[in-house]
């Protein structure tokens, strides 16, 4: 059954203003939308946000699935709607339709090793779920955080990257593929940061990232023995309806919006190399 | 001679190499050490050592037209510099350990003739470097990509 959004109907978008906008990075923008009622969703899911009297994408969301009050996504100013969203700020409105789409598989990741990879803004749907596995960290085992970035100086959520490098029961690694000397931090794919991980076949794998860094990574992973039914990734394609009607995020029997983003990726591995299906 | 025999063969590249063949490399290698700052290989001189990192962090850096140097790798423990270069040449990278490096320094004239001395041993370290190779190719192919932009 279709659920309603918060709009009362799953096709309409629910005005909301804007708490707090915040630069990640000059074209990274976080927003975050105080709902009192509490906005619950599950880590990988996404809304669609409608930039009024531009148009609607895709976004996922960010903030901590224990904190419902906040509504937290952040965006990148790649195309028409998301660069009209960069001149919002405090108090502007914007219209939000959801939550959809499928989760990260955390509750089947329970009393196994975690291990969490992402890639430039493949952070922020990754979020969620890191905050919710380091909320009930006694349920899971070993928790691995990797994180590839263009250049230092494009690297996300900061203050959480400060936090879990703190953590003794977790473990950060960064990288990044160019860097000017002063950089102390790795340089390199973020692949290179799986010859210091301990990895097994048992263990829960969720990726998030641009397409092609998925698939460099689940390559690797499966030369290092973990399976693709082990290995989750976050798709990307363009959404309309949010709600599998249109068909315009179509992969093979799929649809984006409605049975992903989240997939295990033996599911779909042979469609990544497709361009239009 | 034991002692460096023994952890020499602790070293990833080293892996399941016959003991027989670990000795025979034990005669190409030295202990070596580089402080903070100091350049294992420098751009343009002759390259003819194989370095095994042991321990410490290795900056891989490309001077850009104009002058400023970039960091395109960093290297570190169980890593291998010098793989595309077993055949003396001209290095075309610096290569600066960032803070104390220990390292086992193969001279590749010795490894090379020992190689040819025992087909078997120059078939296991050729698959070796080629893996090494191909890792690093993969690796730069992505990176090249630009996929965060």
């Amino acid at each position: 059954m279709m659920r309603p959004g918060p709009g009362g109907s799953a096709y309409v978008p629910a005005p909301m203003v804007i708490a707090r906008a915040e630069h990640e990075l000059p074209s990274v923008l976080t927003f975050t939308f105080d709902v009192p009622g509490g906005f619950h969703f599950h880590p990988g899911q996404f809304n669609m946000l409608y930039a009024i009297g531009v148009g609607e994408v895709a976004i996922s969301i960010s903030g901590d699935c224990a904190e419902p009050e906040r509504l937290v996504h952040t965006v990148r100013a790649v195309g028409t709607v998301t660069r009209a969203m960069q001149s919002l700020g405090e108090g502007s409105v914007l219209g939000v339709r959801g939550p959809y789409g499928s989760a990260w598989p955390l509750d089947d990741a329970r009393g196994r090793d975690v291990v969490f990879i992402a890639g430039g803004l493949g952070l922020a749907p990754l979020r969620p779920a890191i905050l919710r596995v380091l909320r009930r960290r006694a349920e899971y085992g070993r928790v691995a955080i990797l994180y590839g970035a263009r250049s230092p100086e494009e690297l996300l959520f900061r203050e959480d990257l400060a936090r879990w490098r703190g953590r003794l029961d977790c473990r950060l690694d960064v990288i990044v593929d160019r860097a000017s000397l002063d950089w102390l931090g790795r340089v390199g794919v973020v692949t290179k940061l799986l010859d210091d991980t301990p990895l097994d076949p048992d263990d829960a794998v969720f990726v998030c990232g641009p397409e092609v860094m998925m698939r460099f990574v689940a390559r690797e992973l499966a030369r290092r023995g973990v399976p693709g039914d082990a290995v989750w990734i976050s798709m990307e394609r363009s959404m309309r309806c949010g709600l599998g009607l249109c068909g315009h995020c179509q992969l093979g029997g799929s649809f984006v919006c409605k049975d992903g983003p989240i997939f295990r990726f033996d599911r779909v591995a042979p469609l990544l190399s497709v361009g239009e299906v | 001679m034991d002692d460096l025999e023994r952890v020499l063969k602790a070293h990833p590249f080293m892996a399941d190499l016959e003991p027989d063949h670990v000795r025979f490399v034990v005669g190409c290698a030295k202990n070596v050490r580089f402080r903070g700052g100091e350049y294992l290989i420098r751009e343009g001189d002759r390259e003819d050592t194989l370095y095994l990192v042991r321990q410490g962090t290795v900056s891989v850096e490309l001077r850009r037209p104009g002058g400023d140097a970039v960091c395109v790798e960093t290297v570190g423990a169980g890593d291998v510099l010098g793989v595309s270069r077993l055949t003396p040449g001209a290095a075309h990278l610096d290569c600066r350990a960032r803070d104390t490096v220990l390292a086992f320094a193969l001279d590749n004239t010795c490894l090379l003739e020992k190689m040819q001395e025992d087909p078997r041993l120059g078939f296991a370290l050729t698959m070796r470097l080629l893996e090494r190779t191909y890792d690093r190719l993969s690796r730069a192919r992505l990176q090249h990509l630009d996929v965060y932009k």
